[in-house]
This record gives structure tokens, sequence and C-alpha cells, in this order.
């Protein structure tokens, strides 16, 4: 199921992959650009060998040790020692803590780099665990895209081109655009996206793409969201119109982040007032008559309809296939048959 | 309740990445047959990231074709079968679904303990993200990184036959504790140790109340013999467990099955283990399941499993991994139209985000079926480096004599006519000698694995049962001759008519006879010389009896290995030939 609703709560999830710090409060209003948490990660470990480094066996090593599990040290502090006439000592290759004594052992973990995980979209914070996890909720529209390049960021949104199938270009990128969050239907060209970063945009959002731009994409300093997929897909109908009627106003695309939770998907969300009572996405709906999907696979890929009915009997199709089916009412096209495996459920 | 059988009615079910399976099996004249099957999408992912659902819903559909209700009003399995004939009297379940369990491999030798355990991690759903052994340069702290920034679920160690090396094995168990406990409790990863056995007790008395370890019985008890059995329980174990800490609705399943639940792996290479008992103990039985998230590759000596799990190559999430080992143009080389390779580039990025879609158009069917050609064609010469020695012939890039093969996985399930299923076996798994294709087209292996414990006949019953397809009888000679030469000339009598097929098959050729399903025909082949059909040696002539299937008889005469066109129009011109010669499109 993909979500594209007008106005919905949107809650997420904001997790470090280790334990370190959350920086805000529960129920503190946040915005996207704020960091929530953040942990040093990948520190670099030194395990130092007190006998050897002393020259005295290890069974002596403890007695000489003169740091604590869980000290802070600097680069050249004595950790053990002196011993003997020589008067050696083991000191700290590097600035750090002690994670561990063991056998005449002593392990430093010097300090890592610092991992900042932003909220991404403005909200309240409805919950924090203190040390790894934090939930932030809003109001908004919310856009469910299938691919992101692994980024996040937020800002102005402004469509370029006159239609969801319209050819991001150069020459409709000028310094208007700067800042901005660009809509548009198809790249197919490596050129308008490396115009864009010279124009410091803030986000691309696509119908689709050649997949053979994706190492461009993954390179590019901001994030770019695909609602449809790889190949020449126009934006479906029914995130266009969202995207039509909130152009000018802030928009945050979370294209994916380096520690993405279990099943998140990239997504666009438009913050919106709300004074009314508000529902969360549903989580399950069953298919049946009346229910919007989108198709997923050619020749209607990318339309939005309406289910019609859920066919009793197997429908063959031009492949030979043969597949549980049901007919779709595309909204300029007309009642179509398609698989069930290819529609999915748009709320 | 039947009297020749301690169970009636049995339910099994399995949960897919993609799909969950629910299969309902009775007893119909004293022999177990499938009633129904269901089949739904699986709810493993966010946001539901509960099979629960996916369960439902299969089950649904095999209460709506039987009639049969199977849970009560709280939504729990009715079992045993009650007097209006509720519910089910066995329950088995298996499964694939779930996050990849990311493993670090810490061993002594490498060629040894290292790649026993190697061979382990390969034959089942883990995520290799690291190996450590004694002959590696890093130093201490390297390695304490390393299991830092792999962040792993489960560290496996090996190391030291039984009674041998213990300190080395030592050191390295006191590293793994080391960087362990780094972890946050809640991250910290479970440890298995398989290694010399009589250093579990001292492990355990160090480290089990600091750590999460299981001891498992030595995978190289000694130099040269290896245990992995023993080990592969203990990790599915561990598998289970991380699996059940991230989705919901495993318990349920552990319940109904009695705590008998499997891994879908483990449960396939327990039924071709079983096949190899049965059939010719001179040849192995091979299985190959392409799936979404990953391909099995079961081969069976004697009793002598060798399970490959290739959890980065299927049809599903994980194909644009094949771009790592293949190429388009390997792909575009089983194809029998042109397609643009950008077009190839962009189906496969949509089909892993998509991986439940269908085919709809011919081009899309070949194209997928090409897909299945690759990856079945690397993931046999990955797990055949694992088979054990004097199995293969003596050119190695030939593959061995095993008989049956049986196949699986929606592409070929679903191909909708038989002809394109075997060509694509036959274009990947490139057989030799004489073999016979069988379709399971219902996936229902699985659970006839997790079932044979508590229900043996039923592996039999239903193998003998129309629900696994033959597709028929394969003959593939070996040998050098010129396209176009003779390579042998057949003899065929069919049981059930007096007309007699006669001919003869020349090289390059790919010839089909129909036989129908049910029929049994006498085929009697007689090679050129220099020409091996699987009767003893080149130019050996043989006779034997052979039932028919969806295809008939099928001589492969293009050669072995198969060596395509190098011309791109002159190939997909013979790739459209072998369509039509096979049957699959008319």
């Amino acid at each position: 199921m993909t979500h594209v609703i007008p106005i919905t709560v949107i809650r997420r999830e904001r997790v470090l992959p280790v334990p370190g710090a959350v920086l805000v409060r529960v129920n503190e209003r946040i915005q996207a650009a704020d960091i929530v948490a953040e942990a040093e990660i990948e520190p670099k470990h030194y395990y130092l060998d007190v006998d050897r480094g002393l020259g005295i066996s290890i069974k002596d090593a403890g007695r000489y040790i003169t740091c604590q599990k869980g000290d802070r040290v600097e680069t050249g502090d004595v950790l053990a020692g002196p011993a003997g006439v020589p008067r050696r000592t083991v000191r700290a290759p590097a600035a750090g803590r002690i994670v561990g004594i063991n056998s005449g052992r002593i392990l430093l973990e010097s300090f890592g780099q610092v991992l900042q995980i932003k909220a991404g979209f403005p909200g309240k914070v409805i919950s924090s665990d203190g040390a790894q996890a934090v939930t932030i909720e809003a109001i908004g529209t919310l856009i469910q895209g299938v691919w992101g390049n692994g980024l996040q960021n937020y800002g102005v949104m402004r469509l370029v081109g006159d239609g969801p199938s319209s050819r991001l270009q150069t020459d409709q990128l000028d310094v208007n655009l700067r800042g901005a969050v660009l809509v548009a239907g198809i790249c197919d060209h490596p050129a308008p996206f490396h115009q864009a970063t010279e124009l410091s945009v803030r986000g691309v959002i696509l119908g689709g793409m050649p997949s053979e731009l994706i190492p461009v994409a993954r390179r590019l300093p901001y994030p770019v969201l695909l609602t449809e997929g790889f190949g020449e897909h126009p934006i479906n109908a029914a995130a266009f119109n969202l995207f039509v009627s909130n152009v000018g106003r802030e928009v945050a695309v979370d294209a994916g982040c380096a520690w993405p939770q279990p099943g998140q998907r990239p997504e666009a969300i438009i913050p919106q007032p709300s004074s009314r009572q508000v529902s969360h996405p549903d989580r399950v709906i069953s298919l049946k008559p009346g229910v919007r999907v989108r198709v997923l696979k050619p020749p209607y890929q990318g339309e939005v309809a309406v289910v019609k009915e859920i066919l009793k009997r197997v429908e063959t199709y031009p492949s030979g296939i043969r597949a549980k089916s049901a007919t779709i009412e595309i909204d300029g096209v007309g009642t179509k048959t398609v698989p069930l495996a290819n529609i999915e459920i748009l709320q | 309740m039947s009297s020749i059988l301690d169970t009636d009615t049995i339910l099994a079910v399995d949960v897919g990445s993609v799909s969950t399976r629910a299969s309902l099996f009775d007893v119909v004249d004293g022999h177990f047959r499938l009633i129904a099957s269901g089949r739904a999408p699986s709810t493993v992912k966010a946001p539901l990231s509960d099979i629960s659902e996916g369960v439902r819903m299969a089950l649904d559909q095999v209460k709506a074709v039987t009639g049969r209700k199977l849970l009560d009003e709280t939504d729990l399995l009715i079992m045993p079968v009650t007097s209006r004939g509720s519910g089910v009297d066995t329950f088995v379940a298996t499964a694939s679904a779930g996050p990849k369990v990311r493993t670090v491999l810490v061993g002594l030798m490498p060629g040894v303990s290292t790649d026993s355990a190697l061979r382990l991690a390969e034959s089942t759903y883990l995520d290799l993200v690291g190996v450590i052994d004694l002959l590696d340069t890093r130093r201490e702290s390297e390695k304490i990184d390393l299991i830092l920034s792999a962040r792993p679920d489960l560290i496996l160690v090996v190391g030291g036959t039984d009674g041998g090396a213990q300190d080395s094995v030592l050191q390295l168990i006191e590293l793994v504790a080391v960087a362990s406990e780094l972890f946050s409790p809640n991250q910290r990863p479970r440890i298995v140790y398989a290694g010399n056995r009589e250093l579990g007790a001292a492990i355990a008395d160090r480290m089990g109340e600091r750590l999460d370890i299981a001891l498992a019985p030595n995978v190289r008890p000694s130099l040269r013999v290896e245990d992995l059995g023993h080990a592969r329980l203990a990790l599915g174990e561990a598998i289970a467990e991380a699996r059940n800490k991230r989705v919901h609705g495993f318990d349920e399943l552990e319940q109904w099955s009695g705590g008998n639940m499997m891994l879908t792996a483990d449960a396939y290479g327990r039924v071709i283990r079983y096949l190899s008992r049965i059939y010719d103990p001179a040849k192995g039985v091979l299985g190959v399941d392409v799936g979404a998230t990953n391909t099995m590759i079961a081969a069976a000596f004697e009793g002598d499993l060798r399970l490959s799990v290739e959890t980065d190559l299927g049809l599903g999430e994980p194909l644009p991994t094949l771009l790592r080992h293949s190429s388009l143009s390997n792909i575009a080389r089983w194809l029998p139209s042109e397609i643009a390779e950008r077009t190839i580039l962009d189906y496969i990025y949509n089909k892993s985000i998509n991986p439940a879609t269908v085919p709809t158009e011919e081009d899309d069917l070949l194209l997928e079926l090409a897909l299945a050609r690759e990856i079945l064609r690397l993931s046999l010469k990955r797990a055949r480096k694992r088979w054990p020695k004097g199995r293969d012939l003596k050119s190695s890039w030939l593959m061995p004599s095993v008989e049956p093969i049986i196949a699986s996985g929606s592409v070929l399930a679903r191909a909708p006519r038989p002809g394109y299923a075997a060509l694509a076996l036959l274009d990947a798994l490139q057989p030799t000698g004489i073999t016979t294709f069988v379709l399971d087209p219902h996936g229902l292996s699985p659970s006839l694995g997790a079932a044979s414990g508590s229900v043996p006949m039923l592996t039999v019953h239903v193998l003998e049962s129309g629900s696994f397809v033959s597709l028929g009888t394969v003959v593939s000679p070996v040998g050098n001759a010129r396209m176009g030469r003779k390579v042998l000339s057949l003899h065929l009598e069919l049981e059930q008519s007096s007309e007699d097929v006669v001919g003869e098959v020349r090289m390059g050729q790919l010839a089909v006879v129909p036989i129908r399903q049910g029929e049994h025909a006498h085929l009697t082949l007689r090679p050129e010389r220099g020409i091996d059909v699987g009767f003893g040696g080149p130019g050996k002539a043989g006779a034997l009896r052979i039932a028919g299937g969806a295809v008939g008889l099928i001589i492969d005469a293009r050669g072995r290995p198969l060596v395509l066109a190098k011309d791109p129009g002159r190939r997909r011109e013979l790739n459209k030939k072998w369509l039509f010669d096979i049957g699959a499109v008319v």
C-alpha cells in the first residue's frame, strides 16, 4: 500500500544506529533541520598489552594499571606504570575512554565521528527513549515514493514544467529556483541534475528516471525522490494533484537516510496547519470494489484507478500468463482488466 | 481417521518474503493428496511487520475452496479435526521471510574450520558481513573494530578439532567477547560456538553469564570429518530469534506447529535428501528454487545433502545485485527478440521495487525467464563448488549426472506453457546424460520436508500424485561433433500405442517427442562414436523405460557446454527456434 493523502497524521521514528543522546524533549516543537539525536559512531579501539608494555609478567600487570573502566583520557596520559628501573609506562595513544580492563589488557575507545540525525520535517516530539530513538508527529500531506537517493532536505516546493510527464531540462532551471525543492515528471539526462546542484536546490521529486542515472543521483548533494520507478514514468495523478495544490509551501523530502528503519519508504511530507480532527493513515485496507489503486506495470503503469470488481475467474494476458485479476476504472482511459499482483492500494 | 495413517488432514504454511502459501492435504483412497492451496501476499514488511495477516488471507483461500473451517472464533487453529469436520490433525510451518541475519564468522584455519563454517553459512539465510581467522594479519583492535562496524546479529565461532587446538580458540573467543560487550545490551549479538567440543564447558563458564552464547557440536570434529547438521540447527534457532525480534506472528505459527517450525531451506533440503535415498544411487538428486529474495540449490547424493542458499540472488529485491556477477549482455543473450539494455536495466530495478508483479506482455515474460536463467546459472556455479568430489565429470564445466531435477519458483511455475520452464532449465542447468525435469508448481517441497518428520508417507504420496508436474525425460548427449552431424538415433515404443517413433538427432538440434502425462514408453538410444548419452561411456547404446510429461521426451543436442552464437541476430533467431521446438510458442 502506498499513501498519497491530502491530510493525515504523520508519525515517524528517528533512530540512531547505536545508543547516544537524544537532544529534544517530549512535547517540544521542532523544525525540519533540528538535530534530534546524536551518537559517536565507529570509534577506533586500542587493545593495550600492559605486561608487554611494561616488560613485566601478566600476573603483575593488574598492580600497575592506573586507570579505571569509564575514565576519559587524553593522548599521552599514563594508563599503567611506571614499572621497573627504566620506569616504563603505557600511555594512551589517543584521546578517548577506557571501556575495558581484563587480564592485564586495557581497551581504549577513541572518540569516533559524531552522527547527527535531523528531524526531517517540522513537528512535535511525542516520545523518546532518551538515548537512541525519537518519535516525531506532524499533520500534513503525505506522498510516498518508491526510490530515493538516501538524502533528506526541506525547502519551498516549485513545479517545473506543465504536467506530470514534463521533462526536467536545463533551460527550465534558473536563479528563481535557487534553494527550492523541484517537482517534475521525468529526468532523462544528468545535465539537469548538475545544473540543479549549481542552483543549490534542496531536492528533486520526479515520477521516473532511467535507472542508468542511479549512480549520478547517488552523488548529488540533495535528495532525489521517485514516485513511480525507473523509466519514463510520469508522476501519478493523485500525487501530482497534491503537489500542484501545494506549490509554494515547504516540503520535506525524505529520500531515505543512512540508517533507514525497516520498511521505511522514501516520501514527501508537506506540513499543513489543521485545527480539525485528522486521522492516521490506515495500516491495512482490503482490496475490494471502490478502493483506489495504482497500476504497477505497463501498459497502464502509474495510472490511478478505482476497483470495479474482483474477478472470480482467472484471466489470460498477452504473455500467456494466467492471473487472478480485477477490473479497474482508469480516469480518461476506461475499464481495464489487470492482474491483482500488478496493482497496489493507494490511500 | 484412516486405518493405515496416523493422521488424515495436514495443513502446511510457508511464509516467503513475497507470498504466503497454505496447502491442505487429506487422505483420498488411502493416499495423501493436495486438496487445496491458497496464496496471499506476505505481510512481513512494514507497515504491518506481522505475518499473521498474510497467513490468514492464505487460509481464507483454502477455506473458500474446501469449505473447511480452519480457525475458530478467536482466530486460533482448530486442531485436531472436530466431529463436524473443522480443523486439521497436523500443522507444519516453514518460513524464509524476514530480515537477513547479519553474521560475522570467526574461525581458526582457512581451508579447514573456516571453510566448513562458510559452507554452513552459505546453506542458510545469513548475510555474511565479516570473516576473521587465525591467519588474519589485522591487529586485535582492528578486528574488534570490524565486529563493531559490522553490527552483527550473530557471531559464528568455529575452530579446532575435538581434542585439538585450545589456546588459539580461546584467544578468538576472548576477542569476540570483548567486542560483543561493547554493544549496548539490546544490540548484543548472539554467539554460536561450534568449535573444539572440549572447550564448550569452559567457554560457557567464562562467558555464559555475560553474553548470549549457544554451544553446538563442532563443525569439524576432525580434519577429515565435517558435521554441519547440528550447527545448522543452532543457527536455525538464532535466525528464528533474530527474525522474531523484528517481525510479529512467527511465535503463533511456532505454537501451532508444536515448536517445530522450520526454515524453508532446511525443510527443502530434507526433501531432496530423502529423494536421493529413493532414486538411482549412482546419480544425485537436484532441487532448484528461484525465489524472490534468494535462490536455493539442493543437491543430494545417497543422502549426502549439499544445500546452498544464495541470499544475494533472487527475482525480487536483490535483483540489481545480479549485475555485480553478470552483465546486461549475458542476460540479453537468452532473449529471442531485441530489447534495449536500458530497458532491461529499468526492468531489473522496477522488479526489485515491486517483486510480486507478473509479466503481462510477452517481452516481459521472456525477460523474466532470461533473468531466471542467469540467476540459476550463477547459483549452480557457486553451489557446485560445495558438491562432493568425484561427483563431477572429468570436464569440470559439465553438470554431473543427476535425476530427477525438481524445479520451483513462481517464474517457472506460472510460465504459460511448460516449454518455457523446460527451456529455461535446459539453458541454465545444462544437464548431461539422461534426467527428468519435475516442476513443483505449488511450491510444496518445503512443506513436505517439514511434514516428513511427523507424516513420513506424505512426501511419497504427494510426489506420486499430480501435484508435481513432470515436464518430461531429458537426454543431453555429451561429446564433440560438427554442427549438423548425426549424434544419435532413437527408437521409441509407446506402451499405449502401436506406432513407434524412429529417428535421428543431429548436433545443434533440440528435438521433442510428445509423450502425454501418464503414458510410458521404451526408449532405445544409439549414440555415435564419441558421443555419451549416459549409458556408461561414449558410443554406448542402451534402453530405458521413460514416463511422459507436459513436454515429453526432450533431446537437447545443442552441445555441452552450450555455446551460443556470437552474432546477436543469429542468436536471437536460434532462441526463437528453440522456443518453438520445445513447444513454448506455437
